[in-house]
């Protein structure tokens, strides 16, 4: 089932603050869609305006070139920023309520509502009310509430916010396995470094607009080469600092992060570091996403 | 100042009503439920139907819906068996005569029928034996014929039970026979005398002495719809706004039109409300039936019907404006500052019908709130109480309530659906203008 979730045009202006300005991209089904960008950059006011939950002041949501209405979004799945389930309903009951408002019968609603706890490992948690659930757990519960009418396009909203590894690893499997059976899936998330491995394209904003759109690989191996660089005796990288066509990015524990110009060779940076002391580490370095975010703004 | 009694019971009412609303505020996760294995209610009346179905099963599952409901039977129960027991429902006597001429039986046989009893008439030998069968309670009370009557307690003056009321019949009827024979009357003379009818007394402006059955059943009325709406309303103004704090909602109206979302709560929380009252009715019905209650004789059902009808339009009003209000809100402190100015008009209806109801004529106020749709759940009923609204009066306050509800449904729809997603603070109402505006 292959279609395109169209962001066409999008402006809105909460009084003099802009949160979107004339965005526009695109997601296709199967692949996981990463949509980043800083807190405050309009990735929640996107996201709602998808189920309209936020007025538009231009622009449009189209998905498989239909505007989206009340009908397309039936077949949605949603996971709200600041999580919304019941508090004080039984964790199955809630899920199967929310399957239901999406169409499902009951009986389906009740089979699908068993077999997403189960697969999110908080079968167990069944009849617990919602309340009584860690964070982690009711961040699973919001997944599967999203999930169990099996819908055509999956967006959430910051869904790895305040996971441990495990829960990061477990939502990220079924987000990777949603994709390979061919959903649209987008997700948000204000942590550019952290959720690289899991995407395979990525559309970064900032203040409203677009500033990055593409292939995760390609965005990573594109630009100014980087290279990796520890030298012992000099954990600040001082002997980086004036050569030709090379400028220190960053400094992390003793490891200096240099990106070169076209023309600088990297033996001319060897030498360099060699004539500082004995060097442990010279690797050329992929661009993280979030040196992909700083360039492509100029901060 | 009969009405001081009935206007400080309405006012323990209310406080007792909003003591229960901040209980029941703490103790919200206190509920207790059991797991059921599937969300019941089809899609008959589609989201609606589904938003409602949940709302039911909510309510009818908390402990604090159950506590209520026997604390509401207990109170009905007293309401209706209390009386009759005050009044007394003694059918039956059996009554000592000591040296009596016939004429006598006769006699305390009439006085009996007059004030609906029946007695069984026991000639004792003596006084001392009849004494005796008195304190072992053979027998309810002695006439002796040599000139007293002997009872087993004292009758207080305003013990108006049929026992007590007897024994006064016989003590006068026996004392004035006995001095129309010591004023040398022939018995035909004395029964003339006897059969005296006091001239009527007209007054200049109408009044009532006593209240009928009709506004004892009013009263009661107005009292069970002040709890109920409370009560109902209540729980719609924290169903909304502890939506909005769960960002449930944002969940919710992702795949719910806003207006079927707030339809269905209504109508959920609507329907337990309903069936509530109609089972208090029911149950007040049988349970008067059974003690031999007045309150559901003569015209008393057509004020029990007109209270149910008033119950559900006040609620249908009503709970559009609650539910609108809950959306402004997203914590306690917000609702309880909403819920003061929502709460004035309905404690109003109220307290003025309250005393309408108690005053035994209806004033021109009430007459004037029967029409106004806030007030006309309480002012109405009362009118019906006292038999001064006519069908077409009565209907046309439905009507005027009908249409304003359509009017505040469709204006509260606006309100949600702009404030219900405004989350951070409490959104206020000039806010909301634009909105209303439209």
């Amino acid at each position: 089932m292959a279609g395109l979730l169209e962001f066409d045009g999008l402006s809105r202006r909460f009084g003099t603050v802009t949160a979107l300005d004339d965005l526009s991209f695109s997601v296709p089904s199967g692949q996981v869609v990463g949509f980043l960008g800083p807190n405050g950059a309009g990735k929640t006011t996107t996201m709602r305006a998808v189920f309209g939950l936020t007025d538009l002041d231009a622009g449009s949501v189209r998905w498989n070139g239909e505007p989206v209405g009340a009908t397309q979004r039936r077949r949605f799945g949603y996971m709200p920023e600041e999580r919304g389930l019941y508090p004080n309903m039984l964790v199955a009951e809630e899920v199967e309520y929310l399957a239901r408002l999406h169409g499902m019968d009951t009986g389906s609603a009740a089979t699908a509502t068993k077999q997403w706890l189960e697969r999110l490992d908080v079968a167990d948690r069944a009849t617990s009310k919602v309340e009584t659930l860690s964070h982690g757990n009711q961040q699973r519960v919001q997944l599967a509430a999203a999930l169990v009418h099996d819908p055509e396009v999956l967006v959430l909203d910051e869904p790895l916010a305040g996971l441990d590894p495990t829960g990061i690893d477990a939502i990220g499997e079924v987000l990777v396995e949603q994709a390979r059976a061919g959903r649209c899936v987008l997700f948000s998330s204000h942590q550019l470094d952290l959720v690289e491995d899991l995407c395979e394209s990525v559309a970064i904003i900032d203040r409203g607009r677009l500033v990055a759109r593409g292939a995760v690989d390609e965005l990573a191996t594109s630009g100014a080469r980087r290279l990796d660089v520890r030298v012992e005796g000099d954990r600040q990288g001082v002997w980086a600092q004036g050569i030709p066509g090379v400028a220190v990015s960053e400094v992390d524990g003793g490891e200096v992060r240099l990106v070169l110009d076209e023309s600088t060779d990297s033996d001319v940076v060897l030498e360099a570091a060699r004539a500082a002391g004995r060097v442990t580490e010279f690797v050329f370095g992929r661009r993280r996403l979030s040196e992909v975010f700083r360039e492509a703004v100029g901060r | 100042m009969k009405a001081l009694p009935v206007i400080l019971a309405a006012i323990a009412v209310v406080l007792l009503v909003r003591l229960g609303v901040r209980l029941r505020g703490r103790g919200r996760s206190s509920r207790l439920g059991g797991f059921t294995s599937g969300v019941r209610g089809g899609r008959l009346l589609g989201d609606t139907g589904l938003v409602a179905g949940r709302e039911i099963r909510e309510r009818l599952r908390g402990r604090l819906f159950r506590v209520v409901t026997l604390i509401l039977f207990a109170v009905v129960a007293a309401a209706v068996v209390i009386p009759t027991i005050h009044t007394g429902t003694t059918t039956h006597q059996n009554v000592g005569v000591v040296a009596g001429p016939p004429a006598l039986d006769a006699e305390l046989q009439k006085l009996a029928t007059a004030v609906g009893l029946r007695v069984e008439l026991v000639r004792e030998p003596d006084l001392s034996a009849a004494r005796a069968s008195l304190s072992t309670g053979d027998l309810d009370m002695v006439v002796d014929g040599g000139g007293s009557i002997l009872v087993q307690n004292p009758i207080s003056d305003t013990d108006t039970s049929t026992g007590a009321r007897y024994v006064r019949a016989v003590a006068t009827a026996l004392g004035a026979q006995q001095a129309f024979a010591q004023a040398g009357l022939t018995p035909e003379q004395a029964a003339a005398v006897a059969e005296v009818k006091p001239w009527p007394v007209e007054s200049v402006h109408p009044g009532k002495t006593a209240r009928t059955t009709e506004e004892a059943t009013a009263l009661l009325g107005v009292i069970l719809t002040f709890i109920v709406l409370t009560q109902y309303l209540t729980w719609t103004l924290m169903g909304v706004m502890e939506e909005k704090a769960s960002r449930v909602v944002e969940v919710l109206l992702a795949t719910v039109r806003p207006g079927q979302l707030l339809a269905g709560k209504v109508a959920g929380i609507g329907a337990v409300a309903l069936v509530q009252a109609v089972a208090l009715v029911a149950f007040a019905l049988v349970l008067a039936k059974v003690v031999g209650s007045t309150l559901v004789h003569g015209a008393a059902p057509i004020v029990v019907a007109a209270t149910l009808v008033w119950l559900v339009l006040g609620y249908a009003f009503y709970s559009w404006v609650y539910a609108a209000a809950g959306s402004m809100a997203e914590r306690q402190d917000q609702v309880q500052s909403l819920a003061l100015p929502l709460s004035a008009p309905l404690i109003f209806g109220y307290i003025v019908s309250l005393i309408g109801v108690s005053s035994g004529s209806a004033s021109l106020l009430v007459k004037v709130l029967a029409y106004l749709p806030p007030t006309a759940p309480f002012a109405m009923p009362t009118l019906v109480g006292f038999g001064e609204a006519t069908w077409w009066q009565f209907l046309l306050s439905v009507v005027v309530s009908m249409v304003c509800t359509v009017l505040v449904a469709r204006m509260a729809a606006r309100v949600y659906r702009t404030a219900v997603l405004r989350t951070g603070r409490r959104v206020r109402l000039r806010e909301l203008v634009p909105t209303l505006a439209k």
